[in-house]
Formats: C-alpha cells, sequence, structure tokens
C-alpha cells in the first residue's frame, strides 16, 4: 500500500541526495555547509514522516521529536565551527574555493 | 542527591571541562603556576578512578551488564546507560590514555595560548567518548559522538595561526559530519522498521522478524559507511593523514589511539547486538574491507618523510589489522581484536608522543631533518622504537600476541584463510618503515643544531616511559588484558545478556 507517509520519505530522500551533491560536488566552502545543512535537514523530515507512521495510535511519536530538536542543536554547533574554519581559511587565502586549499596532499 | 555509578565518569569530566577556566583564573589570582595543568590532570586520574568503581560494580552484577534509566521513563522511550564488560574495558582504555596525553600537554603546550580551551577541549572530547560507550540508546550514543567530534575538530584545529590545522579541520569536519549525518540517515530508518531507538529493543524487533530485508542491508551498509569514515576504513580514510599530524602531538595521540577506536567499537555494537553475523553474513565484507584498508595504509606509510604522518598512515593499517578479528567473528577474533585495540592505544599513544618530543626540540616533522636526534636523546628514542618494534610485532612485545591471536582467528574460522595470508605479509611490509625511521634517527652522528640537542623535559618522559614500561609487562606478561578482552569479546557475543538486562529478564 502507498500511503501519504511515502510521499515524505521520498522528499527526504531526495533532500538528502541534494545534500550528498552539495558536499561532493561544489567547491565553494559555504556551499559545502549548506549541503550538509540540507542533508541533516532531510533526516530530520525522515525522523518526523516515521515518527507519525510508526505510532499505533493518532498520537504523534514524541521520541522522534525529541531526536529532531537535538539534532538541530548539534546541527548549529557544527555549522559554527564549520563556518569558523571557513573563516580561518578565509584570513589565509583571501579565497573559500576548496580547490585552492590544495597544499594538502589529498 | 547521589549521583548514579555509571554517570560518575562522564559528570566528572564533563565538570572538569567546567571548571577549568574558573580554576585557571583563580590560579591567575593567586599566581600559582601550572594550577589549571594539575587540576586538568587529576581530573583524568578521578575519572580513571570512577570507571574502575564502576568495573567492580559490573563484575558483581549478576550477566556483567549494568543498566541505568537517566529519565523515570522506562527503557523503550526514555534515555538509558547499559555498560557492560567492553564499555568498562573501553572507558578504561579512554581515561588511561586521556591522563597520559594531559600530562604530556602540560609542558608540550605551555607556549600556546588560550590553554582553558584546551584542556576543557580535552575533557569533553574524552567524556563524548566515554558516553558513547555507555550510551544504550542512539539518542544518548548520537548526543555523546558529537560532543567527542565537535571536540576533536576544534582540537585538530587548535592552532589556528598555521594554515595546516586549518585545512586539515575543515576536511575532518566536513568528512566526519557526511559519516556522522550517514548514520543518523540510518538510525531514522530503523527507527521506521522498529519504532524504538534502543538499542536491545530494536535487536530483538529486527530479529522477531524472518528475513534479513533489503531495507535492512541498505541500513547496515550506511552504518558500516557511517562509522567506517570514523574508524577511517579503506576508502574513507582520506582525512586521516592529514587531521592527525595537523593537530598537537598529544591530540594527535589520542585521536590515533583511542577516538578512531570509538568508530571500531560502535560498528561492533551495532553489527553484533543488532545485525546478527549468522542472519546477516557481513564477515567477508569485512573481511575485504580490512585487506584493503591495511594494504593501503602499509603501502602509502612507505612514501612519508614526515614522522607523524607516517604514524597517521600506520593507524590506518592498523585499523585494517582490528577488523580481521571482527571479520572472522568469532570469541577468539574478538578476543584479538579487543586485545589489539589496548595494544594499539598504547603503542601508537607512545609513538606519537615521543614523535611530540622530537617535534618540541627540533620544530620540525621531517624525517630526514632529525636525522642523528636519538643520539642526544636516548630516553626517547628507546621508548619509540619499543613502540614500533611492538606495531611491527615483535615476539617479547605486546603486539606480538594480539597480532597472533587475530591471525590465528583468521586462520581457524572456514574461508578466511586469505585474511590471515593478507595479514602476516602486510605485516612484514610495515617493518620496513618503522625500521627505516629508527634507523634515520640513530645511524648518523647528528650534525649542526641537533647537535646541541638536551633530553625532553621530565614531564613529557614519564608518560612516554610508562606506556614503554607497559607495552613490554603486557608483552610478557599479558594474562590479565587477555582474560579481560576474552570476558569483553564474549560479553560482545551474548546479545542475549546484553538484551535482557535491558528488557527486565523478559
Amino acid at each position: 500500500m502507498f500511503s501519504e507517509v511515502n510521499w515524505y520519505l521520498i522528499t527526504a530522500m531526495i533532500l538528502c541526495l541534494i545534500g550528498v551533491y552539495g558536499m561532493v560536488i561544489k567547491r565553494n566552502a559555504i556551499r559545502i555547509v549548506i549541503g550538509i545543512e540540507i542533508l541533516t535537514s532531510g533526516i530530520h523530515l525522515n525522523f518526523i514522516a516515521l515518527g507519525v507512521a510508526v505510532s499505533p495510535t493518532q498520537i504523534v511519536d514524541v521520541l522522534a521529536q525529541t531526536i529532531v530538536i537535538l539534532s538541530i542543536v548539534i546541527g548549529a554547533c557544527v555549522a559554527t565551527v564549520a563556518l569558523m574554519f571557513i573563516i580561518q581559511a578565509y584570513r589565509h587565502y583571501g579565497t573559500i574555493d576548496v580547490r585552492r586549499l590544495r597544499r594538502l596532499r589529498w | 542527591m547521589e549521583i548514579p555509578i555509571v554517570l560518575q565518569p562522564i559528570l566528572t569530566l564533563l565538570a572538569a571541562a567546567i571548571l577549568v577556566p574558573v580554576i585557571s583564573f583563580i590560579g591567575k589570582a593567586l599566581k600559582s603556576e601550572k594550577i589549571r595543568e594539575i587540576f586538568a590532570v587529576s581530573g583524568f586520574i578521578v575519572a580513571f578512578y570512577k570507571v574502575f568503581i564502576l568495573y567492580e560494580a559490573v563484575m558483581s552484577t549478576p550477566g556483567h551488564v549494568i543498566k541505568y534509566d537517566l529519565s523515570g521513563y522506562g527503557p523503550p522511550f526514555g534515555v538509558v546507560f547499559t555498560v557492560d564488560l567492553l564499555s568498562v574495558f573501553m572507558a578504561f582504555l579512554f581515561c588511561g590514555l586521556g591522563t597520559m596525553a594531559a600530562i604530556f600537554s602540560v609542558r608540550y603546550m605551555e607556549e600556546d595560548s588560550g590553554l582553558d580551551k584546551y584542556y576543557a577541549l580535552l575533557c569533553t572530547m574524552v567524556a563524548g567518548m566515554v558516553g558513547v560507550v555507555f550510551a544504550g540508546d542512539f539518542f544518548n550514543f548520537f548526543v555523546f559522538w558529537e560532543t567527542m567530534c565537535i571536540s576533536s575538530y576544534v582540537l585538530v584545529a587548535f592552532r589556528t595561526g598555521r594554515w595546516e590545522p586549518i585545512e586539515a579541520g575543515f576536511k575532518y569536519l566536513v568528512m566526519s559530519t557526511f559519516g556522522t549525518l550517514l548514520v543518523l540517515y540510518a538510525m531514522s530508518l530503523l527507527y521506521g522498521l522498529t519504532g524504538t531507538l534502543n538499542f536491545a529493543y530494536m535487536a530483538q524487533a529486527i530479529s522477531s522478524t524472518s528475513a534479513a530485508s533489503p531495507v535492512l542491508y541498505f541500513i547496515l551498509g550506511l552504518m558500516i559507511v557511517g562509522f567506517g569514515v570514523s574508524a577511517s576504513i579503506a576508502p574513507f580514510h582520506t582525512w586521516l593523514p592529514d587531521a592527525h599530524p595537523a593537530a598537537p602531538s598529544p591530540i594527535s595521540a589520542l585521536l590515533s589511539g583511542v577516538v578512531i577506536k570509538a568508530g571500531v567499537y560502535a560498528l561492533c555494537r551495532i553489527s553484533f547486538l543488532i545485525f546478527p553475523l549468522i542472519h546477516f553474513h557481513w564477515g567477508i565484507l569485512i573481511g575485504i574491507i580490512s585487506v584493503l584498508t591495511m594494504t593501503v595504509g602499509n603501502i602509502l606509510a612507505l612514501w612519508q618523510n614526515d614522522v607523524k604522518r607516517l604514524l597517521a598512515y600506520s593507524s590506518i593499517a592498523q585499523i585494517g589489522y582490528i577488523l580481521v578479528g571482527v571479520a572472522a567473528g568469532t570469541q577468539l577474533g574478538l578476543t584479538g581484536t579487543i586485545f589489539h585495540i589496548f595494544n594499539h592505544a598504547l603503542m601508537k599513544g607512545a609513538a606519537f608522543l615521543c614523535a611530540g618530543a622530537f617535534i618540541y626540540r627540533a620544530e620540525t616533522r621531517m624525517l630526514h631533518e632529525l636525522s642523528g636526534i636519538g643520539r642526544r636523546m636516548p630516553i626517547s628514542t628507546i621508548t619509540l622504537s619499543i613502540a614500533l618494534f611492538g606495531l611491527i610485532g615483535m615476539p617479547p612485545l605486546n603486539g606480538f600476541i594480539s597480532k597472533l591471536i587475530l591471525f590465528t582467528s583468521a586462520f581457524l574460522s572456514p574461508g578466511m584463510v586469505w585474511l590471515a595470508v593478507a595479514g602476516v605479509v602486510n605485516s612484514a611490509i610495515s617493518a620496513a618503515y618503522y625500521l627505516r625511521f629508527i634507523v634515520v634517527l640513530i645511524r648518523h652522528e647528528p650534525a649542526g643544531k641537533i647537535a646541541m640537542f638536551k633530553e625532553a623535559p621530565i614531564t613529557m618522559l614519564a608518560p612516554i616511559c610508562v606506556m614503554a614500561a607497559f607495552i613490554i609487562l603486557f608483552g610478557i606478561w599479558p594474562q590479565p588484558i587477555l582474560d579481560f578482552a576474552q570476558e569483553a569479546a564474549a560479553s560482545l557475543l551474548r546479545p542475549e545478556a546484553y538484551i535482557s538486562a535491558v528488557r527486565g529478564g523478559l
């Protein structure tokens, strides 16, 4: 049965794929961070949708919402650290293009 | 109110992290030097002692599993800590190596500014790792995992004045976050299938469904890749050789010694508890990954001229050896895995700290510029040689015993003989770069400014010498650690005890 929840799950997966695309393909450091955020949002949507689906009654499962709120907070921490790195990198190189950050041997 | 025994090690470290800036402020007012460092080190020692108390409590419990509900709610929904012998073993390792790294940092980091943040982050990183091994559900696990990861990103890039830590830190952040998010996605799918985030209830729900469906394989794959990024298994290892050398040496020792082991722990815990080997047959996959990881690590390490980079590549190779036992999936193999986790933490920790001692004096990481330094810093060089001989697997040292167990277990498992052969061949390759390292250090009479160098200060030598002594001691007398590792492996292979402890004997 193709229930309503599946639309949310498919949307979540598309969001995740967009996020992965942003992280892997994009060369602008800010865009990589945006990719991380989109990927996180996709996972959050997945959690919320499944929280509705797994509940046997009409009540939405609180566990999913709790972990999503927690994950938003953690995501903010990660984004802060990432942007801090980008600011520092910009001070050293004058660019946020990750192709220029080539002094490491990849 | 009495603090529960399970939370005590974590809370000790977190309290130390919060109090370090306060103590430092008081220390500045009183003009007493080093009070902050003494406080941080004593925090680690107290945490180690708390883990020891917890160990005795676990041993006195029937079934050797302690469960603690953090909130008033029961296990399917509430936050649960579950501690078994494997958790305690890992926690011992984290707190022990944390203590050594903190003692080493006292002199190594004294020239840096912002040391309040450094010691606070060191404490939160170890607290996060201890939390990861104590967590009984994904909720808890995820929070502590990210605590550990975020602290280590910042610690890798602690010296923001140079380009290398920034770049390495950014690369580490992007790759490790990607891995964590894959795990989170897998968690959400598992939650959708089982309706819970608790490990034990999840395992119960999955084992009650009869067939291994494609969705479960997809989830298992996401988990292996996600934790594999943190554990630096082969196709996802590229962050490690940049991040570990760029960090300050005590942090490199912790990252290589224990942080990647947290990834291995998570992989073992999830795969043995939720995806039993007999249903899901992931042994062969882990075997292939293991051979790939050790080969890539060893071959690339041959090329390196940077001391810390060489040790970082050797860490990748050692993760390959550790996975051999997981691939075998037997009692013997897991004993070897856990024993090698312990040994590698000791050996690689000692090796990175010795490299740190050279870097502290010579201010270079290039091997050819360190030529002959061994004649001026004999104690560091001897301990480094002990650690490197241990990593090769020379007989009187502890690395030999764990490697012997690992390769024997692969040899005894049906269809896994190639794994043992690959491991032995790789050990032979690895001898080449370890021996070259030692030879360069001692062969020539030192020239130039190296001739004037003195031995490293005593607070650096003390942790190194203690670790070298342990390497020799547990090589000659491995029985206590071996017994502990055996029981920890048994607790990993007995998910029923774990599940029934959480579910309350159902």
